[in-house]
């Protein structure tokens, strides 16, 4: 494993008007890992990940990235057009991309493939897409927010899978989970954050025994 | 710049995909535009005005000799007003709520007067204040001005018969009493069975003299009394509902909603739907984003501009209207609709950054379009302030280039004018709607 990370934030901050929901922070994500983001309601772990994955500025601080990192990222709440279908909004986000013919993912994933727009989707569907939409630049670094929330064991199964497909590539994962499943089968590392501060970063067998884990319990 | 043509693309698949949305959006200012029409033509509506007749009329009434029937006279000469009879009591009531924009009231003596001809007869004239009062004053001098052109011609033909009874001879009436004259044909006659003489000679001179000059009197008087005539030539003009400043308001009005909304409404959904945070991850730059709603308003503008032109145009044909419709002005039209749609897609942009959400951008869109285009329709002359703030918005200026582009013999200089007015405004709104766009990013 290389000790070069593929994202690192330094020294990053955020603020929304004069609420701070993010305090300085520092964090490497490094290839061949997968991190995940837990702790409690407004700690600060979805404004981490937007940050990271360069759809938020930080207030203060940079993201880094290595050269030719490309990275897919999957938000809480859908982010794709719901007047469009599935198919559509795949074949738009592969232009902006400058990606292949989605087709592929469209059937790997399991997305309906009429002509049915995605709001009238099932809330797990549109969580699909936004995973699919993520995985349409082949990304070295899979950056996702709460991705099993609402999908059914099946469908949380392909993603895990997905997940360790990314990671052992020689890539890296971060998710924000509320979900232990999720630690037990994708994370090995944790960072556990707490009203905008990281109050632990380490291997999940540690983090299973720490105060921190204890304390966001 | 591939990324604004896919999110272009996008937004005209979302419009496909809606075509409820789609036909509000069409629809809602085409209705606009034919109520400000309506509008427009009930300020040229007939205002009501009450006759209030003290002195008892009479409806059949000869002056000078002649027969005038006063219900036909007045619904002759009334062609801007309608005229409502009414007492005095009514009158005054209606007048001061307002239900009657004037009340002309026939004073008692008014017809003895007419008849005598020894003073002029008076009506009064009473009138609000403000609004239509102007053109009410003007309407009912008009009135008064073509009932004493009626009587005018009445006492001139009563006039030349008498001419006529000098020159001819006959009976005739005058200030009730009759009477029977020679004239001088029965003069000159008479005067040929007299037996030669100076005084006979001198005598005969007067009457060819007066025989020659009398014979033009009755042109000569027709002249005088008319000194100007205007003749009216009917029909030479287009119909108001087809005329090119109708044509160039609808186009303009069209625009400015479906640019404003659209481009507005557009920007503001890429954050309602959450895919902004996606677009500004290095896919679509910020200033790339305005643009594509530019181009969206630009294009919508472009497709439903050449309807309009076209509909128009098949309208103007199919009624063999005066001047038809001059199709090879389209293509200069077109440009101003482009340069139009920029404009306002420009301004829709920044009311979407503003807005933040959609639906605020669409209320906030509505709210801006109306005193917009209302503004753009205040002659300048009457509101100077509204024709300031009317020139730093693009309605009034897409106005005046289709207006001239469609039929001024030279319309370079307007159009000149004009299209600096639209690029500058473009480029103004343009580039606050640019450093206005990171907020939705936040």
């Amino acid at each position: 494993m290389s000790s070069r990370p593929l994202l690192a934030a330094r020294g990053v901050t955020r603020r929304f008007g004069d609420h701070v929901a993010l305090q300085r922070t520092d964090l490497d994500v490094r290839p061949g890992e997968a991190l995940a983001l837990v702790g409690p309601n407004g700690a600060g772990k979805s404004t981490l990940l937007a940050i990271l994955a360069g759809a938020l500025e930080p207030s203060e601080g940079t993201v880094e990235r290595a050269d030719g990192v490309r990275s897919g990222w999957m938000p809480q709440r859908p982010a794709h057009y719901g007047r469009l279908s599935p198919r559509q909004n795949l074949e738009l986000f592969a232009g902006l991309e400058r990606a292949g013919d989605p087709a592929e993912l469209l059937a790997r994933l399991e997305l309906p493939t009429d002509d049915r727009s995605s709001a009238s989707l099932s809330v797990g569907n549109r969580q699909r897409l936004d995973l699919a939409i993520s995985l349409l630049s082949d990304p070295h670094v899979l950056l996702l927010d709460e991705p099993t929330a609402a999908l059914d064991p099946r469908q949380r199964r392909r993603l895990w899978e997905t997940a360790r497909g990314v990671r052992d590539a020689g890539g890296a994962v971060v998710l924000v989970t509320q979900n232990l499943e999720d630690l037990e089968h994708v994370a090995d590392r944790v960072a556990a954050l707490l009203e905008g501060n990281v109050v632990f970063d380490g291997a999940v067998a540690e983090y299973r025994t720490s105060e921190a884990a204890g304390a966001l319990s | 710049m591939k990324a604004p043509w896919l999110i272009l693309r996008k937004d005209l698949l979302v419009l496909r995909r809606s075509p409820a949305l789609l036909a509000v959006l069409i629809a809602y200012p085409l209705v606009i535009a034919l109520l400000i029409g309506l509008t427009a033509a009930y300020a040229n509506a007939k205002p009501r005005v009450a006759f209030v007749d003290l002195d008892g009329i009479p409806h059949r009434l000869t002056v000078a000799g002649q027969s005038f029937d006063i219900d036909n006279l007045i619904d002759d000469v009334a062609k801007n007003v309608e005229i409502v009879r009414m007492s005095k009591e009514q009158a005054d009531r209606q007048l001061a709520s307002g239900r009657v924009a004037a009340v002309v009231t026939v004073p008692q003596g008014f017809v003895a007067d007419l008849r005598g001809l020894v003073s002029s007869p008076h009506l009064t004239l009473a009138t609000g204040s403000g609004g239509i009062t102007p053109r009410v004053r003007q309407q009912m001098q008009a009135l008064v001005y073509n009932l004493n052109l009626r009587l005018q011609k009445a006492f001139i033909e009563a006039d030349i018969k008498y001419v006529d009874l000098l020159r001819h001879g006959g009976k005739g009436r005058v200030l009730g009493h009759d009477f029977s004259i020679i004239g001088l044909d029965g003069t000159k006659r008479l005067l040929a069975t007299m037996p030669d003489s100076p005084q006979k000679r001198k005598i005969d001179e007067f009457v060819d003299d007066a025989r020659l000059a009398l014979a033009l009197t009755g042109n000569a008087i027709r002249a005088t009394a008319s000194p100007i005539v205007l003749d009216e030539e009917k029909g030479r003009g287009r119909t108001s509902l087809l005329s090119a400043q109708v044509q160039a308001y609808g186009l303009a009005i069209t625009i400015t909603f479906l640019g404003l909304l659209l481009a507005g409404g557009a920007l503001a959904a890429e954050r309602d739907e959450n895919a902004i945070g996606r677009l500004v991850r290095g896919l679509v730059g910020l200033g790339q984003l305005v643009v594509a709603k530019v181009a969206l308003a630009v294009t919508v503008a472009l497709c439903l501009g050449l309807a309009i032109l076209v509909g128009f145009g098949i309208a103007v044909q199919a009624g063999n209207v005066e001047g038809g419709e001059p199709w090879q002005r389209i293509p200069l039209v077109l440009i101003g609709v482009l340069l139009a749609g920029a404009a306002v897609g420009a301004v829709g942009a920044l009311v979407g950054t503003l807005a933040r959400e959609s639906r605020t951008a669409s209320l906030v869109g509505v709210l801006v379009v109306l005193p917009v285009v209302f503004l753009g329709l205040v002659p300048k002359e009457i509101v100077p302030a509204a024709a300031w703030i009317s020139d730093a918005f693009p309605f009034v200026h897409a106005v005046r280039f289709f207006a001239s582009a469609l039929y001024d013999s030279s319309p370079w200089k307007t159009i000149a004018r004009e299209t600096a007015w639209l690029v500058g405004l473009a480029a103004v709104y343009g580039g606050l709607a640019r450093l206005s766009v990171r907020r939705l990013a936040v």
